[in-house]
């Protein structure tokens, strides 16, 4: 193989500046984070509260968090997996969805704040701009919209979560730029067409264009929606049940499931023992750390140099590894870390 | 051209980020609170460029008289010719860290009053006064060996070198 120069030196690596974590992880925005929750020296130890969206393939996270030293304090929060308890079990990240999760979201904090009477929101959704009217008693409870890292376009669906939290009662500054509905070039929100997103219109919409032109693709998209009997017309209404669900008790049920007796990546310490054969005393087999490398054994050969010890000791190592691979393997149980050390 | 004097003049160093802590700067500096009489020391972070003090501030330690939305107004002793004037200025929060020079003073005035609690719960009377570090107080040697030194008779003949 052709000799190449080596492209990370020692030198580049110890010049080398690590961005912080939750950067290198890819999840926090600082440039923004910064600006969020930055609070007026002179409103001291007053909180600036965030309201949280974000998104994952399955599920819908909304809280409303406040910064601390110590770390951030969620007051409250809503999954879109708390959906079914209120009556909806398909479709838990589409736009409707994320009004569900956003209402939810807000109902509870105002019921948890005892604000729920008198800030009712915008009971019927109707698509419009809707802003909270401080009432006489008590300010509207105000959070600023933390989108993490999505792309905030027309018609995104942390807007549609926005809304919710929006027509729950929040006050959260906002424009209707970008719900869905607006057009730019009459730069105007189009209230009927924010409704039907609200509604699972645009769903519906596809879920009737496939029972028509491709009935089997409608089959295997939407087989959740056949199961449960879920035709495209009764898309809004189960919508409004949903939402009526929500505000008549948003508070949150405690799961009855029981937290895992003994967490599932953990092995016990008698079995990778047992197993390894070699006394390496120092190992503990949980799954969180790396275990320390094996102490030196005493030079059974003293014409060995270190370097060819080392090596002897990697070997063995080695094949300590795939011994315990493959025994883990006949039993059929899951290989943790003591044998996928990178 | 002579060197000028302008406001960051002979700052290179100075106002320069420590090595491989550039970049976004951690957020506890944003969510400290400042009360008015808390002690603060100023130390310019560089990568911020709005509400810099003056080089001479830097590694003051000075207190709080005024707190507006970003920046803490601080009073800061400066001699100037034969006397020290009590300067005020403003300062953003970035450029200040929360002073632990009264930290020492805070706990030892907190564990006396639940000292003199405790005592007067008791009926004792005690002094909770700090006492100098007195002389040391007195031992005995152990295992020491005597040996008796004399001095012997000065050698004229072979003590003297070079000669006589």
């Amino acid at each position: 193989m052709a000799f190449v120069k080596a492209q990370k030196t020692k030198a580049y690596f110890k010049r080398f500046q690590v961005k912080f974590k939750r950067r290198r992880e890819g999840k926090t925005d600082y440039r923004a984070r910064i600006r969020l929750i930055n609070q007026d020296k002179n409103k001291y130890n007053t909180p600036k509260y965030r309201f949280v969206v974000r998104f994952s393939n399955k599920d819908i996270v909304a809280q409303i968090i406040s910064a601390s030293i110590a770390g951030d304090m969620v007051l409250a929060a809503a999954y879109s997996h708390e959906l079914p308890q209120f009556g909806l079990e398909v479709g838990l990240t589409n736009y409707a969805a994320a009004y569900c999760t956003g209402l939810l979201l807000a109902r509870r904090t105002l019921k948890k704040l005892e604000m729920d009477e008198e800030y009712e929101g915008n009971e019927e959704a109707t698509g419009e701009d809707y802003s909270v009217e401080p009432a006489e008693t008590r300010r509207p409870f105000r959070a600023l919209l933390d989108v993490g890292l999505v792309r905030t376009t027309t018609g995104n669906r942390v807007f549609g979560a926005l809304k919710g939290a929006l027509d729950g009662g929040l006050d959260i500054p906002h424009s209707d730029k970008r719900f869905a509905g607006f057009s730019k070039d009459s730069k105007q929100l189009d209230a009927e067409v924010h409704r039907k997103y609200i509604y699972g219109g645009h769903v519906a919409a596809y879920m009737r264009m496939l029972m028509e032109d491709e009935p089997e693709k409608y089959q295997l998209h939407f087989s959740e929606y056949i199961k449960r009997g879920i035709e495209p017309d009764d898309m809004e209404e189960l919508y409004k049940k949903v939402h009526a669900a929500i505000r008549a008790d948003p508070t949150a049920k405690k799961s009855e499931k029981q937290p895992p007796k003994e967490h599932k990546r953990t092995v016990s310490l008698g079995l990778a023992g047992g197993l390894l054969g070699l006394n390496i005393g120092g190992w503990s087999a949980n799954a969180a750390r790396r275990p320390p490398p094996p102490p030196p054994e005493e030079k059974q050969d003293p014409n060995l140099s270190g370097v060819q010890a080392k090596v002897l000791a990697s070997k063995k190592r080695k094949e300590a590894m795939k011994e315990f691979a493959a025994k883990q393997r006949e039993k059929g149980k899951p290989i943790n870390e003591p044998s996928e050390q990178q | 051209m002579p060197a000028g004097h302008g406001l960051r003049s002979r700052t290179r160093d100075l106002f320069s980020r420590p090595f491989r802590k550039k970049g976004y700067i951690p957020l506890t500096t944003y969510l400290r609170t400042y009360k008015i009489g808390d002690y603060v020391d100023i130390k310019v972070n560089g990568a911020v460029h709005k509400g810099m003090p003056h080089k001479f501030y830097h590694g003051r330690t000075g207190r709080v008289w005024n707190v507006t939305k970003r920046a803490v107004g601080v009073e800061v002793n400066k001699q100037v010719g034969n006397r020290i004037i009590r300067k005020r200025i403003h300062v953003r929060v970035e450029h200040l860290q929360p002073s632990r020079c009264t930290e020492e003073f805070r706990l030892r005035k907190k564990k006396n009053d639940s000292l003199k609690a405790e005592a007067k719960a008791r009926g004792e009377v005690i002094s909770t006064k700090r006492q100098p570090e007195g002389p040391k107080p007195g031992f005995m040697v152990e295992g020491a060996q005597l040996e008796t030194v004399t001095p012997i008779p000065y050698d004229v003949v072979n003590d003297l070198k070079g000669g006589y």
